[in-house]
């Protein structure tokens, strides 16, 4: 869980953490609540995974990285807190594998923020 | 100071951003036009310039001028007005809201189906819903950078005809007459008058005159 940010989105980052301009960081090991996008949606993407060939175009066209490749069980997984619904990878899809099905079809799967960012 | 009434209007940035200004807009208008005092303001606090992105309008009404002019959020709307359904799923929009308040949100679906959504629906004192879509037909798209805000778009040609025409019967704060002075798609804007549906809870307290629909 991330720990609590102050209010209007102010980030005090303590000194120890603080890197030079440009730096490289390694990937983000929390996740910050008040970022993610699933709020943005009107729109999911929904994949048959008959259709599915399992290409990774999508993995590669979604700009918030929200599909992986579960080796193991061999399908695409969609990372439901991130999605913003832009649709590039239904358009992207060459399989025709991915719908657009509207949000509120679904009871879950959006954060529900207190505010928007 | 004489009691202001506040409306926060909820639409999502670029794709839908005019529509919402549109709706703060013209009801103030209407409001202003049988001698009331009016605020409205225009994205303050959020991202307008990104698409999908949850922002805000502002309209406050007031019987006398009202006097603080650089406070631009409304921090207990009476009424919140959500352009967008699923915007109700994904952020609190009744945060703040006075008791016994009204949502008004544009979508077909029914109202039952919606309160799932909302999981402090019982701070509600009335829910409305009008299917702004269905009856405008369109959803204003523009990405040439005025966000659809150019002059010959016109105000209230789209969707939000039908929503301050909802917002005028069950809120009786602008006339439908005011209101057909101002949008351009004034058939929509009546078609929204009449189809608007509203559900009242026991808990709602008329701050706002007499709730119809
Ligand atoms: S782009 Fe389509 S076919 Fe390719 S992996 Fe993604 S969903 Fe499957
Ligand atoms: S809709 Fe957009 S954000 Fe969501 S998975 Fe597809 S490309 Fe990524």
């Amino acid at each position: 869980m991330s720990k609590k940010l102050p209010e209007f989105g102010t980030i005090n980052v303590p000194h120890e953490r603080a890197v030079p301009f440009g730096a490289v960081t390694p990937a983000p090991v929390h996740v910050q609540e008040l970022f993610m996008t699933s709020n943005w949606r009107i729109v999911r993407p929904v994949i048959d995974n008959e259709k599915c060939t399992r290409c990774l175009t999508c993995y590669i066209a979604c700009p918030d990285s929200c599909w992986s490749y579960n080796e193991e069980e061999d399908v695409m997984e969609w990372n439901a807190g991130f999605c913003k619904g832009c649709q590039i990878c239904i358009k992207q899809c060459p399989s025709d594998a991915l719908t657009a099905v509207p949000e509120l079809d679904f009871p879950d799967g959006v954060v529900r923020l207190e505010k928007p960012f | 100071m004489a009691k202001i009434h506040e409306i926060t209007v909820w639409t999502r940035g670029v794709i839908m951003d005019k529509e919402g200004r549109d709706i703060a807009s013209a009801f103030g208008d209407a409001v202003a036009m049988e001698g009331k005092h009016v605020q409205v303001f225009d994205n303050y606090e959020d991202l307008p310039d990104r698409v999908l992105v949850t922002t805000r309008k502002y309209v406050r009404i007031s019987d006398e001028e009202i006097e603080h002019k650089y406070v631009y959020t409304n921090d207990h709307p009476d009424v919140v007005v959500v352009a967008e359904p699923t915007i109700v799923k994904g952020i609190n929009v009744l945060k703040g809201l006075k008791e016994g308040g009204l949502l008004i949100i544009n979508t077909n679906r029914p109202i039952d189906y919606m309160l799932q959504f909302i999981p402090n629906a019982d701070e509600l004192g009335a829910i409305a819903t009008v299917d702004a879509d269905g009856i405008s037909g369109v959803r204003t798209i523009d990405f040439s950078g005025s966000e659809g805000g150019v002059d010959a778009v016109g105000v209230g040609a789209g969707i939000a005809a039908p929503i301050v025409g909802a917002m005028a019967r069950v809120t009786g704060m602008a006339k439908k007459e005011n209101l057909a002075k101002i949008v351009k798609d004034v058939a929509g804007m009546e078609r929204g008058y009449n189809e608007v549906k509203l559900q009242k809870f026991r808990k709602f307290k008329s701050s706002l005159g007499s709730l119809q629909g």
